[in-house]
């Protein structure tokens, strides 16, 4: 046993040893304490968006692009609905009979069995949406209605299709729609401010943007601001709840300039051949008929084609993606020949009673090669009035010698040759006004004298597109004052200029639009035929493109056996004379005779234009 | 034996500080546990019959004599040691660990057990000792107490065997072990470390350490646990979220919110005043306990009020380590709080036996 005293120093030996415990204890405690102020109290912020963001979880909403509209306010692209089936794959229990029972009521196709099949598992872990079966029928939307109590886990709902409702007249003044990578969907949120995360589209075919076109270049005003639902999650990332949800901003709707008749006039007239028309309302510089054939439906771009049916149309030797009155260079030929007229005014070559004698060809003085005009045998005496109305070619190539390359250069430059003239077209091109420098740079030889002479009439390396030809028409009608040219019409204010002339004055320019009247209206004009097509006076010019270059008429016959070799039918015109309203530019490959066969489609889009 | 037959001093040994600090500290656990379960009434109901067993227990353990303890105490030990190695033999695998007894109505965690048999049976086997302790009886002692550390780590559960090793030297400790040991013993323990650290742990075990360490050393997302129980306390800020409210529980990032962490739980939905007023709950036992263990009636009951007390402490301070990131994750619950029932009866026991110790007194001595 112990005795007392031991006992004394047992109990003190506790003691002091308890109390040094607890004194540990409570050293830990304190520490513990100050451990979660600092959690709770000093870095809640940190915490309090760490616990936020866990729970959080953002999914963008896509917003409807906007409506685009014609002139008169008639609509051309629309959003239009279409109906989906769409399943959510956390209540199905058992997925084969479910496609079993599904496929009973609504007919499935092997691809899109195999579709929801790959993804079934991974979002029926997240609770996501899936969708089963795009465009429905009406038969198919009733069918499913009447036994929708079967399927608390499919429902159908609405989704759009980017429409147009002329998809063959504006495929290119408008041009289509399409998917993009996911770095250029990570661009477009970023100027959102937003990240890339699951987004709910509004379209069956998911994110749109503009690929050619009105489409492309107002892509930003027409696409909107995407909308946000922002869900709970919990730890494995299913939604619980909708905790809110910020609509989408749809997209501005565009109100173009393009005007509708005449483009189903232009494209009817030009019946598929391949060609281009380009009608400018001249006072405003905007764009009214852009028409590029033979085409194709936008709508079929836009909306999934299979790439059979898409690789027939890039295969087609007509080409009908290829947007030829933006893009394509032609000659200008003789519809350059008002220009080179005003020219020979402004650089006092010439007056409106200098003429010379046009024997069919002219002989360049160097060496003594022969330019030949289109008439055998010539026009006789010739002056500016008449070389218009007949298409002297010798007047103009004895014109052009007499100028200095670098001044005609700078020239025909005024005129938007060689130069962006379109301040909302996709991909214009610049065609191309040649110069010594491009010469000597790209074909490795020096300018002869002999380019200058065929800079007169057009020919050569000289060549623009159909827009650039309209651009130039609309100068030339509206004496020499421009304004670039626009699709859509709510643009700031232009201030149109005038060109740069010293020694042209208002009446050079009437005797201009009167000779260009002559072109149709004389009985000898190039364009005579088109004179019974119209009410009021028109002005023009046509052309006729050589693509082969051939000595006589029985020479061309031989080559004009393919198709392919056949000049370019080309005209610019203007109307109603005196005050002309819209000036307008018609290209028709392998048309042969610009004055009566691209001439009828000019008048005619005239017609819509003016006749309302 | 002769109180009980004296019915004119027939008497209840209680202690209401203990018994009241406990009660409360139990039903604010039902409270918690309704919301860390996320509103599962059938988990709060089976909680709450245990927690009202267990105050019964309670009061019935704290009516026996400390002499019943001090005499049958190498019996309990006994038993439990054989409770042990029938969990080895038929116990219930969960995740890996073979730690529970399925008894049928309920699944028993015996290792709970044994961290308060040790302690008592080695209270009654030094407290005649004289000191200082002589190495023979230390080393005894120490055999026993690895011995059962052996057995409860070896389920694996690495925690309780540290409460029950703990549980060990503190009573050895406070019987008077000489310190000249203790600083020899320090030393070999340093010493020992990477033999200890390359043969006793598993490697989870080992990742979590390292996970604790250096949180971006972590290839097996150990430290998710860790991280989470911290967004959760940290943003439940000054007053919390609301009951129910917290999001890291009711959305399920937080892991075992019903029984490791649902410290993590209290604090995201009553902040850091909530947390105070816990903890002080907890504080007061403690003290309480503290005051006891000076005047208890002799040096058994001394050690065994101690060595409980402090059985207690390491529970607790182990668990909220865990939850807010200063040790490592083991495995251990909140005292009366977190759910299951193993941990929340052998504390009732263990207070039990504690108010029992501090309220028999002897009326001879006095």
């Amino acid at each position: 046993m112990i005795d007392l005293e031991e006992r004394e120093v047992e109990k003190k030996s506790f003691f002091r040893r308890l109390i040094i415990i607890y004194f540990l204890f409570g050293s830990m405690f304190i520490f513990f304490l100050l451990s979660i102020y600092s959690i709770q109290i000093s870095e809640f912020n940190d915490y309090e968006i760490a616990a936020l963001e866990n729970k959080t979880k953002e999914v963008l909403v896509q917003p409807v692009r906007g409506i685009i509209y014609d002139r008169n306010g008639a609509v051309i692209v629309n959003n239009i609905p279409s109906y989906d089936l769409i399943i959510k794959p956390w209540k199905i229990d058992n997925f084969d009979i479910f496609i079993k029972n599904i496929s009973s009521i609504i007919e499935l196709i092997p691809s899109e069995i195999d579709f929801v099949t790959e993804n079934f598992e991974q979002k029926a872990r997240y609770n996501r949406e899936l969708i089963l079966k795009k465009n429905l029928s009406k038969t198919e939307i009733a069918r499913f209605e009447v036994r929708s109590f079967m399927f608390p886990n499919a429902f159908i709902d609405e989704r759009y299709s980017r429409t147009n409702n002329y998809p063959h007249l504006f495929s290119h003044a408008i041009g289509y729609v399409g998917g993009i990578n996911n770095e250029q969907i990570s661009s477009i949120l970023k100027d959102q401010g937003l990240n890339q995360k699951e987004t709910i589209f509004s379209y069956s075919n998911g994110f749109l943007v503009g690929k050619t076109g009105i489409e492309n270049k107002y892509d930003k005003k027409l696409r909107g601001l995407f909308g946000k639902k922002i869900y709970e999650v919990d730890a494995r990332g299913k939604l619980v709840k909708l905790t809110n949800y910020i609509l989408p901003k749809n997209g501005d709707s565009l109100f173009t300039s393009l005007d509708l008749n005449s483009h189903k006039v232009a494209y009817e007239k030009m019946n598929n051949r391949r060609g281009a028309v380009v009608a400018v309302e001249i006072e405003s510089g905007s764009i009214v008929t852009y028409i590029s054939t033979p085409s194709f439906s936008s709508n079929d771009v836009s909306n999934g084609i299979s790439s059979k049916a898409f690789n027939a149309l890039l295969n087609d030797p007509n080409k009908p993606f290829f947007d030829r009155a933006a893009q394509g260079r032609y000659s200008p030929a003789s519809t350059i020949k008002p220009a080179i007229g005003l020219y020979g005014l402004e650089e006092k070559l010439i007056d409106w009673n200098f003429s010379i004698n046009d024997p069919g060809y002219f002989i360049l003085p160097e060496d003594q090669r022969v330019y030949r005009g289109w008439k055998k045998g010539g026009h006789g005496n010739v002056n500016l009035n008449r070389a218009i109305v007949v298409s002297s070619n010798t007047f103009f190539f004895s014109l052009a010698y007499q100028s200095d390359i670098d001044n005609l250069i700078n020239h025909l430059s005024n005129f938007g040759f060689g130069k962006n003239i379109c301040l909302d077209c996709f991909n214009p091109d610049i065609g191309l006004l040649p110069t010594p420098e491009w010469k000597m740079n790209n074909l490795n030889f020096g300018w002869f004298k002999g380019d200058t002479v065929n800079l007169g009439v057009g020919q050569g390396y000289l060549s623009a597109t159909p827009l650039q030809l309209a651009f130039y028409a609309s100068i030339v009608a509206n004496k020499g004052n421009q304004k670039k040219l626009t699709l859509v019409s709510n643009q700031e204010p232009r201030i149109s200029e005038n060109l740069p002339f010293k020694n042209i004055q208002n009446l050079d320019w009437s005797n201009l639009h009167s000779s260009m009247i002559g072109v149709i209206d004389d009985t000898e004009g190039t364009a005579r035929r088109l004179k019974k097509l119209k009410n009021y006076a028109v002005a023009a010019k046509s052309g006729t493109v050589e693509l082969v270059s051939t000595e006589t008429k029985e020479e061309y016959k031989i080559i004009r056996k393919n198709k392919g070799n056949r000049d370019h039918a080309i005209i610019i015109a203007f109307g109603p004379m005196p005050d002309p309203k819209y000036a307008v530019s018609v290209i028709i490959e392998n048309g042969e005779s610009g004055g009566s066969v691209a001439g009828p489609v000019a008048i005619a889009v005239l017609d819509s234009l003016i006749e309302k | 034996m002769k109180k009980k037959l004296d019915f004119r001093n027939f008497s209840i040994y209680f202690d209401q500080y203990l018994f009241i600090s406990i009660t409360l500290v139990s039903i604010m656990g039902l409270f918690f546990l309704y919301s860390a379960s996320q509103e599962d009434l059938s988990a709060v109901i089976k909680q709450s019959i245990f927690i009202g067993f267990g105050l019964l227990l309670m009061f019935a353990v704290s009516q026996v004599d400390p002499d019943f303890y001090k005499i049958f105490s190498g019996f309990f030990l006994f038993f439990s040691v054989l409770l042990m190695f029938a969990t080895m033999l038929f116990g219930k695998e969960i995740n890996g660990a073979q730690r529970w007894l399925d008894l049928g109505f309920f699944t028993l965690q015996t290792s709970e057990i044994i961290k308060i048999s040790l302690p008592i049976y080695l209270a009654s086997y030094l407290y005649n000792k004289p000191l200082p302790i002589k190495p023979k009886h230390t080393f005894i002692t120490l055999i026993l107490i690895c011995f059962t550390f052996y057995l409860v780590y070896r389920q694996p559960d690495l925690g309780t065997g540290l409460v029950v090793f703990m549980a060990g030297i503190y009573i050895l400790f406070l019987a008077g072990l000489s310190w000249r040991f203790i600083s020899i013993s320090f030393g070999l323990i340093i010493l020992s470390m990477p033999f200890l650290w390359n043969n006793f742990l598993q490697p989870f075990q080992r990742q979590r350490i390292l996970t604790f360490l250096d949180p971006t050393n972590d290839p097996y997302g150990s430290s998710w646990n860790i991280t989470q129980s911290k967004i959760a306390i940290g943003s439940g800020g000054m007053s919390g979220k609301g009951y129910q409210e917290g999001s890291q529980a009711h959305l399920n990032f937080l892991p075992e919110a019903e029984t490791d962490f649902i410290f993590a739980v209290i604090a995201e939905e009553f902040g850091f005043i909530g947390v105070c007023i816990l903890l002080s709950v907890f504080f007061f036992i403690l003290l309480r306990c503290l005051y006891l263990a000076f005047n208890a009636r002799d040096r058994f009951c001394r050690l065994s009020i101690g060595g409980l007390s402090l059985v207690f402490a390491s529970t607790l301070f182990i668990n909220l380590g865990m939850v807010v990131g200063i040790i490592p994750v083991v495995g251990m619950p909140l005292p009366f709080i977190s759910k299951g029932g193993s941990s929340l009866l052998s504390f009732y026991i263990a207070f039990g036996i504690i108010i029992s110790m501090a309220t028999h007194k002897k009326l001879m001595q006095k």
